[in-house]
């Protein structure tokens, strides 16, 4: 274990100080913070148009209910009173640009039609702008009918309709109120911390590549045979891969650092960090950890076996493509997040890791036994990897001069 | 007889079903030199994988006597593979520390003795230069001195002299006498005869996975190395065929070779030479390390044999 981590210490100064990588680690974030920022960007060149001069012809005193929701929404109007004189007001509009003319007469709140008369050029936005009338208006109307404050509310609060099934309700009628509680809850609650760890997974794994790449270097490179007289096989490889873990973290540290607070910034409905630490995260997290591992032990086994990155066309470059088949999951998990897709994902260790952090993500109450099961099947299958990727590195990397055949990797592997 | 550090007894590999090397021993002491000598695909590196636990051989055992346990005193060690290079994007200095990090060598001495052999080997100021921008001799020297710098009591170079130039050559070869002399036990394998001859104390000559000639280089010399006269000038072979203790002829453009038995009396033996020979020039040596191992790799080694049979 010492020698490992003498192995895994090199791995990473030596990488930590290359420059690609490093070039990598900060353009990350930096796509991030652009993702993030460019369309609020665009979108705030969009609204710097000329504020709106909307006229209001006020019958029934609703104009500072207007001005409140013009500055709570941001709309950029500009208020005006208008003269009763609708004529007028019409010629008016027709010599203008981006100027409405609203006449809230008691008549047309009577009848319920009120009519927005605007000039030539409004913008999209304004019609939609409009509609955040409509409430104020209609509370208006409901005063004027001298309801009781209880009428009011029985009014006003509607009709909704939320499904509950009885899975979730747990079956005893007391629950039946948290049950429907919960689903009312914010969905990005399970999503933050299935995010966060979907960013480990990816993160190690990108780095976990470089381990695929960093055993055909050790070869091509003829060093293997120098470092073997003082190590073991089994050390250098398990060094390989705790190095490269530590680079896979380093670069959630610092992308973390840095899309955290952008997070928290742009994100201000959303209590991020509330959501972020929470005990889920850990399962999620290991679940990560595993997934790593399992790719690990196949990258660098397939890495000792090719010598030549480049030609490595063959099958060995269908290894590094195995990361990506949860992407087949991901329509049929999302529309049923507990469907036999899904089930079944979560069952095969390659995809496993993927699956369950989605699946973890979208379901308010996790299927404990699949959990369980799933993370089974992932650890033992981590455990074998392991030990085929040593026996695989073990030969592939003293074999100088090609790649190996998937015909002898498969005598090595029965060796 | 010094001590020995390293014996390997009876050691026999096979791949598939061909022997790569069978019933190999030999011992390698403190302070000496030992070669493994043989043509390509004698077994050489197979041999010397072997002792390094790099690969696992079927039959015999590899004994290191200054170690109880059943491990190989990896750090105890210097190896340089035949197979060997160096990670491409590091400095020098760094991949040496790492090395020497690797053999559990302190790392404050490790700097020290990197830089005392980086001067001793021409490469003084090379320590913060990239491997990438080393040329292939320099390299060579880099991979040497991360062979050494833990001071390991056994030293195992795996064709130590090949693509260096003569002054290289020359370099590697003082500072190889300088570790033995320090008391370093040093096994090499090589094809570079003339540095062998001029090097090692004992040597093992093997071929298709056996042993052949083995013993210490006098002792080689004195029982295979047999005498040999060599005659420039125009003569009659046959002439010289009928001379007393001649095993055999050989002729070229200018001159002519002649085999002598293996307790043949130099001085007693030139006065049967007949007056009328055509002598521009006369030599008498004894066959060199180099003609054996020729004579070992294309199988032509019987006559010497005879030779040992006449004595």
């Amino acid at each position: 274990m010492r020698n490992s981590m003498k192995v895994a210490k090199w791995e990473y100064k030596r990488n930590i100080t290359n420059k690609s990588f490093l070039i990598s680690l900060a353009l990350t974030p930096l796509l991030f913070i652009l993702f993030a920022t460019l369309p609020t960007l665009l979108a705030g060149m969009d609204s710097e148009d000329d504020p709106v001069t909307v006229y209001i012809e006020d019958e029934v005193g609703v104009t500072s209910q207007i001005e409140q929701l013009n500055q709570r929404n941001e709309m950029n109007w500009n208020i005006e009173g208008a003269p009763s004189d609708e004529e007028a007001m019409m010629e008016r509009l027709e010599g203008t640009e981006n100027t409405a003319y609203i006449p809230v007469t008691e008549s047309a709140l009577q009848e319920g039609d009120i009519p927005v008369y605007t000039s030539k050029g409004m913008s999209d936005g304004f019609s939609q702008e409009i509609r955040m009338l409509q409430q104020p208006l209609q509370s208006m109307k409901l005063q004027q009918l001298d309801l009781t404050e209880q009428e009011m509310d029985v009014i006003t609060n509607g009709v909704t309709l939320n499904s509950v099934s009885v899975e979730d309700t747990g079956g005893a009628p007391e629950q039946q109120s948290e049950g429907n509680q919960q689903v009312a809850e914010d969905p990005m609650e399970g999503v933050v911390p299935g995010a966060f760890a979907g960013i480990i997974l990816f993160s190690i794994l990108m780095t976990g590549m470089m381990i695929f790449q960093s055993a055909s270097q050790e070869k091509k490179e003829k060093v293997a045979e120098i470092v073997l007289s003082s190590l073991t096989p089994g050390e250098l490889m398990q060094g390989k891969i705790i190095g490269y873990f530590g680079l896979g973290l380093t670069q959630v540290f610092v992308w973390a650092a840095v899309a955290l607070p952008i997070a928290v910034w742009r994100l201000d409905d959303i209590p991020v960090i509330e959501y972020l630490f929470v005990p889920e995260l850990l399962l999620l997290i290991l679940i990560a950890v595993a997934g790593y591992l399992l790719f690990a032990a196949m990258f660098v086994g397939f890495g000792a076996t090719v010598e030549d990155v480049n030609s490595s066309s063959n099958f060995q470059g269908l290894v590094l493509m195995l990361p990506f088949l949860p992407f087949i999951f991901i329509g049929p998990i999302l529309a049923d997040p507990n469907g036999i897709a899904a089930v079944v994902g979560s069952y095969i260790p390659v995809t496993a890791p993927g699956v369950l952090l989605i699946r973890l993500s979208l379901l308010e109450t996790w299927p404990w036994t699949e959990i369980v099961v799933s993370l089974g099947i992932l650890l033992v299958s981590v455990w074998l990897f392991m030990k085929l990727a040593g026996k695989i590195f073990k030969v592939g990397i003293l074999m100088y001069g090609k790649n190996a055949t998937p015909a002898e990797i498969w005598k090595w592997l029965r060796a | 007889m010094s001590k020995a550090i390293l014996s390997v007894s009876k050691l026999g590999k096979h791949f598939k079903s061909e022997r790569v090397v069978q019933n190999i021993s030999f011992d390698v002491h403190k302070g000496e030199v030992m070669a493994i000598l043989g043509p390509n695909g004698a077994g050489k590196s197979t041999t010397i994988r072997s002792i390094m636990g790099i690969m696992y051989q079927d039959e015999g055992d590899v004994i290191f006597h200054n170690h109880d346990n059943q491990t190989i005193p990896r750090h105890k060690i210097g190896y340089l593979p035949e197979e060997r290079g160096l990670y491409k994007n590091v400095k020098v200095m760094d991949i040496l520390l790492y090395f020497a990090e690797l053999k559990d060598y302190p790392s404050k001495k490790a700097r020290q003795r990197v830089l005392h052999y980086l001067a001793k080997f021409d490469l003084e100021g090379k320590e913060n230069t990239s491997v990438e921008a080393l040329s292939k001799g320099m390299a060579q020297k880099v991979q040497f001195i991360g062979a050494i710098t833990h001071e390991p009591e056994l030293l195992i170079l795996d064709e130590p002299f090949s693509g260096l130039d003569p002054v290289s050559q020359e370099v590697f070869k003082r500072e190889i006498q300088e570790l033995a002399d320090g008391g370093t036990a040093i096994l090499l394998s090589s094809h570079q005869m003339n540095l062998v001859e001029e090097l090692c104390d004992r040597l093992f000559m093997m071929h298709k996975g056996k042993e052949v000639i083995s013993g210490a280089l006098a002792d080689v010399k004195a029982q295979y190395a047999n005498f040999k006269c060599t005659i420039y000038g125009e003569n009659d072979r046959a002439v010289l065929e009928q001379l007393p203790q001649v095993q055999r002829v050989e002729q070229d453009a200018h001159s002519l070779v002649i085999h002598l038995v293996q307790d043949v009396h130099i001085t007693r033996w030139l006065q049967n030479i007949p007056e009328e020979l055509d002598i521009q020039e006369l030599s008498i040596d004894r066959v060199s390390l180099h003609e054996i191992f020729v004579d070992v790799a294309t199988g032509n080694h019987s006559d010497q044999l005879e030779g040992v049979d006449h004595a």
